[in-house]
């Protein structure tokens, strides 16, 4: 077990160091951050003397070395924009996407399991055919085009939701700094979480559906009715407690998807969180930024999935090294 | 059997996209009408002093706090509402009215003598006197950013406490211009050592320093709050000397996408925007409850031809031909919504470099003949690049560009991209035709001459963004001589001559001067605070 | 031919298919579609790419039956002055292109890595370690960075020429593990049947047991996910696009028409964004509702009950 612990965070180790890698080749060809901080008349000459100093000319890998070593030690560089160390920026916009998240999966969950379990022991009803329909429709529109509809139509034409930002928010324990505790707050996450749980939500009761239809089938619950018991409970703990482990599997692949739609959702509604801070990142050059997103998100993927495996190994021996399916 | 339910399923699916395409044409044709009433700022209550407050969206960020870590227009903005300058401009015509400098007067050719206001108070308590102005100068010639406007200053002498008189080296006629950007900043506050252990008074670009996170300036309004790039809030300064305005706090959120910004002013999330993007002018000047601003701007856009790079662009028949061929006023119309005026000199109107005979020349015909006349009359390619994210509808006029020379038969392939990687692009003449905007920091012609068009020079630095390596020796000429010229009515012919040169000799093609707005709730006077430079004076402002 | 069409005639495929009337309908869309795309230079009224023909004058003209429209332009223009109806034909020619190219490469690549580490067990774990950490980042993320740094490393002139290519390189390399697993995982059921033990034993190469024996056997589901995927590779075209790292103005696909029209929404220009996005979604529907019926028919579960 020891051995399969060690071999799986030596995997991670590699892996984080080739996507900082990647990372800072990115930072290297991106263009020059300097620009972004001088005005039109500051000569060639002394935007090279500010690159100097930022140590933007010395070869590559001595820079690279030079971060990582600082990376091993929590420093990820320095924001150029946000003349802060880029990991301190980082934490401060995360509550902001984690909330969305949180908010976003919080739909999913309540709306994906009694549609999906309605549409899969009622498959015939009308109701149940047009959460089908709706489903396949929901996975064919693009998440910016539902938020720019989203806006057009509650914020623009009708006046009932804000358009943008996250409204007031309350600082909690000193950093985590909340939306979720004011009214003004929640009416902000409204649309931007129903836009980020668009794309995902068809996809959730689709795949409940499927995995109940399937245990509908199997044997020991058309036991449990041969046994005569009533519906409800052959539904609910026979065939969902059974429906929920594949989904909860699929789940957790699809949460690191959706970090990557916040960087869609949060442009379109200027959210204030970590997908929009890269993306103006990139904007501005703040080369520094990005590759400090990048490699903090990357870190948090292995770091979720190395956990997940070394758990996996503990409870079912069987897999172990072998990978998982 | 079990194929039976998504198979209708599937049948519904498609009645609802029927639907939903339905929702979505509505949803669209609706925008015909707009008839919408943006929410009233305040309530009518006369009686009660209410606290007023302005909810303010720009597109961008201020970087900092320290007025002189960036020469931006951004930092420009902040500096208006936290500092005050010696004198500015006057927000109808460009005449200079006196700030925190009460008068002023030229000693002599050298020398302008500047009287201070009397009792005005910094936000640390602290009182303004000279020191703090000999400090601020002294500062300038320390940053990046401001050395070079600054050179021509070589000392700064303090008469008594309220008097203080400016020494340029060589006679020198923009004194004025260059006080506007000396907005006095506490000595007292920025002299010592912080909780750091670092200098209170260093410029830094990239990291943090005292300046960069607090401030004591003289100006209408403190800041009281700040997350950089989320929201900051500025609080009316109890102690400021002038009395106008009545805004009491100020929360600034900057919102780059265009779209968001104008839903935010429409659905009543904010009271006052900039910049409006050009297309959604006339939503916003049709809604009830909203009012919109424009003026005609100064920063000019260019296109800057290579005939070094390419030798089709050195025959002087071919650029005037692609001159002639480009329709300035159709550009400003359909793409730019009227929001700019067609040019066809760098300078506009108000400069002294202005020359009135110099107006854009679209004219296909001629531009066909003179074309044919070439050594290319079949045509050429040629390569172009232009930013997609710098100046307004940048990428679409561009891409006009291309159309309209596409008639010449002159074939470009363009490319747009991102300020972050254009700017390197640019200087590395990567292309044969490159796009720039240029704004005169120093709100004379001069500034654009020695910038675009005078010959490249790496020493002198002059025509460092002259990217087309346009070179004629009689525009460097006459713009050194304009810089010392203090006699205004010859060195406005100097100027002048050096836009008519530009002109016969199509140094570049000039598509326009990009325009200015603002919008905002209809009660308040947003049309006396603005101006042409675009800092508005929210410290005026007034909201009923 | 004579008696491979009478076996597709009257196998149960095109007899299920053609009792669907979903599927028939999806079918006679997509194809009326992909015909009109892959049409365009004949059908579309204008030719989007040939500047000469635009004139900015027409900007903004809306549709032909609103006020201000013009008969010569049916769906109205963009900004550019460009035919909004033929700039789509092209656009979605330049969509399918991308989505279609983009999964041939997933498809390539997903294929081989899946049968490798499906069939070679010292290579899976590496390789199976890849494809997670890969599909943990998403494509959004792989496509942004990927993107960025190509599009940095060409010059300007470079980039509109490689600009579809590079995507579908960019989407292809993004999203090949969802191959990879799915062909692992049914290499991993198959090995251990009869017929492969039996051409190990006659002494079969391992390459041809694996080309000839197994990979045909796992085709079905590779199928399934194809449409599914070319159905997603679009969708992360456009969305690449809308976040401006995608196809140029010059030669815009669905997704960046959408883009540039999303500026004009507010403003009443609402065809430049709405026509485009409702051919985008129908687009992207047909497929996935054709995706759908594939799934049903091959999979072999839906038969057991």
């Amino acid at each position: 077990m020891f051995a399969f612990a060690m071999k799986r965070i030596l995997q991670a180790v590699i892996v984080m160091l080739i996507i900082s890698l990647i990372g800072f080749a990115i930072k290297h060809n991106f263009g020059d951050p300097v620009r972004d901080l001088v005005g039109q008349r500051v000569t060639p000459a002394e935007r090279a003397e500010i690159r100097e100093k930022l140590g933007l000319n010395d070869p590559f890998m001595v820079q690279y070395v030079r971060f990582l070593g600082a990376a091993v030690q929590g420093d990820l560089g320095q924001s150029y924009f946000f003349k802060r160390p880029a990991s301190e920026v980082i934490i401060r916009k995360a509550p902001a996407t984690l909330e969305l998240v949180f908010c976003a999966s919080l739909i999913i969950v309540l709306l994906s399991v009694p549609l999906g379990i309605y549409s899969a022991i009622r498959p015939k009803t009308l109701f149940s055919r047009f959460i089908m329909g709706g489903s396949i429709v929901g996975v064919s529109i693009p998440v910016f085009l539902t938020a720019i509809l989203l806006i057009y139509i509650f914020s623009v034409e009708l006046n009932w939701l804000p358009s943008f930002g996250r409204g007031k928010t309350v600082m909690l324990f000193g950093w985590w700094d909340t939306g979720l505790l004011t009214v003004d707050g929640l009416l902000h996450l409204i649309m931007p979480s129903i836009a980020l749980s668009s794309i995902m939500l068809p996809l959730f009761i689709r795949l409940i559906r499927s995995e109940m239809m399937e245990v509908l089938e199997s044997e020991y619950v058309k036991y449990a009715w041969a046994k005569g018991l009533k519906p409800r409970r052959v539904w609910w703990v026979h065939a969902f407690k059974n429906t929920l482990l594949p989904v909860i599997t699929v789940g957790g692949v699809q949460l690191g998807i959706m970090v990557a739609f916040t960087i869609l959702t949060e442009t379109v509604f200027q959210w204030q969180g970590m997908g929009s801070m890269f993306i103006e990142s990139v904007e501005r050059s703040d080369t520094s930024l990005m590759v400090a997103y990048l490699v903090f998100v990357g870190f948090v993927f292995v770091l979720v999935n190395t956990m997940v495996d070394i758990i996996y190994g503990l409870v079912n021996p069987t897999v172990r090294v072998a990978g998982r399916k | 059997m079990k194929l039976l339910p998504l198979k209708s399923a599937s049948t519904f699916s498609l009645f609802i996209v029927a639907t939903a395409l339905c929702a979505m044409l509505l949803a669209g044709c609706g925008s015909d009408q707009p008839k919408e009433q943006a929410e009233q700022a305040a309530p009518e209550a006369p009686a009660a002093p209410q606290k007023v407050t302005l909810k303010l969206a720009i597109d961008a960020d201020p970087t900092s706090l320290d007025p002189h870590v960036q020469l931006s227009g951004g930092m420009l903005q902040l500096s208006h509402m936290v500092f005050d300058p010696l004198v500015r401009y006057d927000s109808k015509d460009m005449h200079f009215v006196p700030r925190l400098a009460e008068r002023w007067e030229r000693i002599d050719d050298l020398t302008m003598r500047f009287y201070l206001r009397k009792g005005v108070k910094f936000h640390s308590g602290n009182d303004f006197t000279a020191q703090d102005v000999a400090f601020t100068l002294e500062r300038l010639k320390m940053s990046d950013d401001y050395k070079g406007l600054f050179e021509p200053f070589v000392a700064v002498n303090i008469v008594d406490d309220h008097t203080v008189d400016l020494v340029t080296a060589k006679p020198y006629g923009l004194a004025l211009n260059m006080a506007t950007y000396i907005f006095p900043l506490d000595k007292q506050f920025y002299t010592g050592i912080d909780d750091k252990g670092l200098e209170k008074d260093r410029i830094v670009k990239t990291d943090y320093s005292f300046a960069n996170e607090n401030e004591s300036g003289t100006g209408p309004f403190a800041v009281t709050y700040r997350e950089h790039g989320v929201r900051t809030v500025f609080t009316r300064f109890a102690d400021y000397w002038d009395k106008n305005g009545n805004v009491d706090e100020i929360v600034l959120t900057p919102i780059k996408n265009d779209a968001t910004r104008v839903a935010a002013l429409l659905s009543g999330g904010v009271d006052f925007i900039m910049p409006v993007p050009p297309q959604d002018l006339d939503r916003i000047g049709n809604t009830q409850g909203l009012k919109l601003i424009t003026m005609s701007g100064t920063r000019i856009i260019t296109m800057q031809l290579n005939g070094e790079r390419n030798p089709a662009l050195k025959d002087p028949k071919v650029r005037l031909a692609m001159a002639y061929a480009y329709d300035n006023h159709g550009v400003v119309e359909k793409i730019m919504n009227n929001f700019a005026t067609a040019a066809g000199q760098m300078s506009p109107d108000g400069y002294v470099g202005y020359n009135p005979e110099l107006t854009p020349r679209f004219d296909m015909e001629k531009a066909q003949a003179l074309m044919a006349e070439s050594t290319f009359p079949d045509g050429f390619e040629a390569t172009m690049i232009a930013p997609n994210n710098r100046y307004v509808n940048d990428a679409q006029i561009a891409e006009a560009f291309v159309s309209m020379m596409s008639r010449l038969n002159i074939k470009i392939s363009l490319k747009t991209m991102p300020k972050a990687q254009y700017w390197d692009e640019f200087d590395a003449q990567v292309a044969d035709i490159q796009m720039i905007g240029w704004h005169a920091d120093t709100e004379d012609s001069g500034n654009f001459y020695e910038f675009l068009s005078m010959c490249r020079n790496a020493e002198t630095g002059y025509g460092q963004y002259n990217s087309g390596s346009y070179c004629n020796p009689r525009v460097d000429e006459l713009t050194l001589a304009a810089q010392t010229e203090t006699d205004l009515d010859k060195r406005a012919a100097m100027l002048q001559e050096v836009e008519k040169i530009q002109y016969d000799e199509a140094g570049f093609i000039p598509l326009h001067w990009q325009n200015l707005s603002w919008a905002s709730k209809d009660s308040m006077n947003t049309e006396e605070i603005v101006n042409v430079m675009d800092f508005p004076y929210f410290g005026d402002l007034i909201v009923e | 031919m004579q008696t491979r069409w009478t076996r597709f005639k009257e196998s149960y495929m095109l007899h299920s298919f053609l009792r669907d009337p979903v599927a028939l309908c999806s079918f006679i869309i997509l194809a009326t579609l992909v015909f009109s795309a892959f049409a365009a230079p004949v059908i579309a009224p204008h030719n989007p790419y040939d500047s000469r023909t635009i004139n900015v004058m027409d900007a903004r003209t809306p549709p032909s039956w609103s006020e201000g429209g013009s008969t010569k332009f049916l769906m109205g223009t963009d900004a550019q002055g460009r035919d909004i109806l033929s700039t789509m034909l092209y656009g979605m020619r330049v969509s399918l292109i991308i989505g279609v190219g983009a999964v041939c490469l997933q498809a390539f690549i997903g294929i081989i890595v899946g049968l490798v580490s499906g069939y070679i067990r010292r290579l899976d774990t590496i390789l199976m370690r890849i494809a997670d950490v890969q599909l943990s980042f998403s494509t959004y993320m792989v496509a942004i960075f990927i993107g960025a740094i190509v599009q940095t490393a060409f010059g300007v002139a470079g980039y509109n020429k490689v600009a579809v290519p590079l995507l579908i390189v960019i989407i292809g390399l993004a999203e090949w593990p969802q191959y990879a697993r799915t062909v692992r995982a049914s290499v991993l059921a198959e090995r251990k049947k009869e017929y492969v033990e039996a051409a190990r034993v006659i002494g079969l190469p391992r390459i041809r047991i694996m080309w000839r024996h197994i990979l045909p056997n796992t085709l079905s589901p590779v199928l399934v996910i194809s449409t599914v995927q070319v159905a997603n590779a679009i969708m992360s075209e456009a969305a690449l696009s809308f976040l401006g790292l995608g196809m140029p103005v010059t030669q815009p696909s669905l997704g960046s028409l959408i883009t540039a029209g999303f500026q004009y929404i507010f403003s009443g220009s609402w065809w430049i964004t709405i026509f485009p996005g409702v051919l985008l979604v129908t687009l992207i529907l047909v497929i996935n509702l054709l995706g759908d019926w594939l799934r049903d028919f091959l999979n072999p579960k839906l038969y057991k009950g």
